[in-house]
């Protein structure tokens, strides 16, 4: 069920928001144990407030489609009253006193918080196998990463557990986790939704954003969390649209980008024959598929490296003499972080904007670009090396090749999954676009989901 | 091409071989994509971040 038809049975009586959360809360009872989606469960707070939902509708106050919604957040933003661990020793004691910018839009627009959700530490990783939490599983299958690093977002949506989720994108942190477990996962402009109260991991680079079930469904999140909040000091004021794609929206005439370097090097080639289907489909529903050459994406990844290794470094500084406190990897990366110099670091941020202006000319081609996700399907749990296109490569720096460059340029991508591999594994596509054309990217991607793109539901979610 | 062991080292890192060529590698690769790119900048080239007064915010 999406939250679409959740709402319409909400109106129609046909359920309560009590029901549809303990229905939930009831799932994850069942399946959490094995998918360790979840740090902390909000069972009794969450009752309460689909109690709360119930009432308002039965008085006619109706706060939109997310009222009476489960839905849970990654454990980087802060709830109050609820401990924020950020998947970190750092953090496990944390209580905040306020809710993040994102937790009060959810709580305004009537959604139902079921708890916190489980992550790679600090953010900073694509596997989410967290050495203080345990690792999250990935539903389709328990020995493989959900990826990360909202990878407990990527396993509770696949797993129908929330309707949707909340995940934070710095280097790929939505869209990877989205892909690896068969989500809708949308990271929006740079700008389009309040920072503020999520634990950071690189201030230029984080941007938050929905992982959910449909297109629709991510759209109906971002109508709630989008916009200018002062407390953010990167918030834009860029006019706030209604982001729900209509039904039977068209993709007919609109160009679409067919990138022909870099995006299709080094692909495992289920995913590669998997996604050049979707240009099929694309064309098939009228879409103007044209072959175009993007700039230097592998020189956007090492700037965008070197900005995260400093920016990460200098947020986590004050708690490095508590060296045993980190996992080994985030540490190794904090350590290289430490050793960039500030030339290095502003000279990534020059280069960052030239290649913004360069990427910029892009749009006057095309007016989206459609790319795999990632090379790869889901790495098992514990594997450090993947093999593509004859290379060995670091699981991390292969998962992140085709998305970390759009963190670095803040343009919104929506993920979207578009095929199984021949292990039943999921395999996604995603959709770029210009600055504050989220609406753009999910016309696409809802005109793909109508067309026929996307996989059935996690067969798992029903056997576990 | 920077040492990076030599700078961790320097930097007061206590940590055993195994560790310093877990921190020194990546920077070496990641150096070699980077500096080329750096040393192409021109004087013009203003960085992405920077301060933004209220009244000059979007």
């Amino acid at each position: 069920m999406t939250i679409r038809e959740a709402a319409d049975a909400l109106r129609a009586r046909r359920v309560s928001a009590v029901e549809l959360a303990a229905a939930a809360h009831a799932r994850i009872s069942r399946l959490n144990p094995q998918l360790n989606a979840f740090i902390t469960v909000t069972a009794e707070q969450s009752l309460e407030q689909a109690r709360q939902a119930d009432a308002e509708l039965a008085a006619g106050r109706d706060r939109g489609p997310l009222h009476g919604i489960p839905v849970a957040v990654k454990d980087l933003f802060a709830t109050c009253g609820v401990r924020t661990t950020c998947g970190s020793k750092i953090y496990e004691d944390f209580v905040p006193a306020i809710d993040a910018a994102v937790v009060e839009r959810l709580r305004a627009a009537g959604a139902v918080m079921l708890g916190k959700l489980s992550m790679h530490e600090m953010a900073y990783g694509v596997t989410s196998a967290n050495p203080h939490f345990g690792p999250v599983r990935n539903p389709w299958n328990l020995t493989h990463s959900p990826g990360g690093s909202s990878g407990g977002s990527g396993a509770a949506v696949a797993a129908q557990l929330v309707y949707a989720a909340m995940g934070s994108d710095t280097g790929g942190s939505i869209r990877v986790p989205a892909a690896f477990c068969g989500a809708v996962g949308l990271k929006p402009t740079y700008g389009r939704v309040s920072r503020y109260g999520a634990l950071p991991l690189a201030y230029s680079l984080d941007h938050m954003g929905p992982l959910a079930r449909s297109v629709r469904d991510a759209a109906m999140v971002l109508n709630a969390i989008a916009g200018h909040d002062r407390r953010d000091p990167t918030s834009s004021r860029h006019p706030v649209v209604d982001f729900i794609p209509d039904d039977g929206c068209s993709i007919r005439r609109l160009h679409i980008g067919f990138p022909e370097n870099f995006y299709f090097d080094q692909l495992d080639p289920g995913v590669e024959s998997s996604v050049r289907g979707v240009f099929a489909r694309a064309q098939s529903l009228g879409a103007l598929v044209k072959p175009v050459r993007v700039p230097d994406v592998a020189a956007l990844n090492a700037v965008g490296r070197v900005i995260l290794l400093a920016e990460a470094a200098a947020v986590a500084e004050p708690h490095l003499e508590h060296r045993e406190k980190f996992g080994p990897d985030v540490l190794t990366l904090l350590d290289q972080g430490r050793l960039v110099p500030a030339t290095d670091y502003i000279n990534a941020q020059r280069l960052r904007r030239r290649m913004c202006r360069e990427f910029d000319q892009l749009w006057s081609q095309v007016d989206c670009l459609i790319a795999p996700t990632t090379p790869n399907t889901a790495p098992r749990i514990g594997d450090t090396t993947v093999r593509l296109g004859g290379r060995e490569e670091d699981v991390r720096l292969a998962t992140t090749r085709l998305v970390r460059g759009i963190n670095v340029l803040g343009l919104p991508a929506l993920s979207i999954p578009c095929g199984l591999s021949s292990g039943g594994l999921p395999i996604a596509i995603q959709i770029i676009g210009p600055a504050w054309e989220e609406a753009l990217i999910l016309r696409v991607g809802a005109a793909l989901e109508d067309g026929g793109v996307g996989i059935p539901p996690c067969p798992a979610a029903e056997v576990l | 091409m920077k040492d990076w062991k030599a700078i961790a080292k320097a930097s007061g890192l206590e940590v055993d071989a195994a560790q310093l060529n877990r921190i020194a590698e990546p920077l070496e690769a990641l150096e070699a994509a980077f500096r080329p790119l750096a040393n192409r900048l021109t004087p013009d080239v203003e960085p992405a971040t920077g301060l933004r007064l209220e009244a000059d915010g979007e």
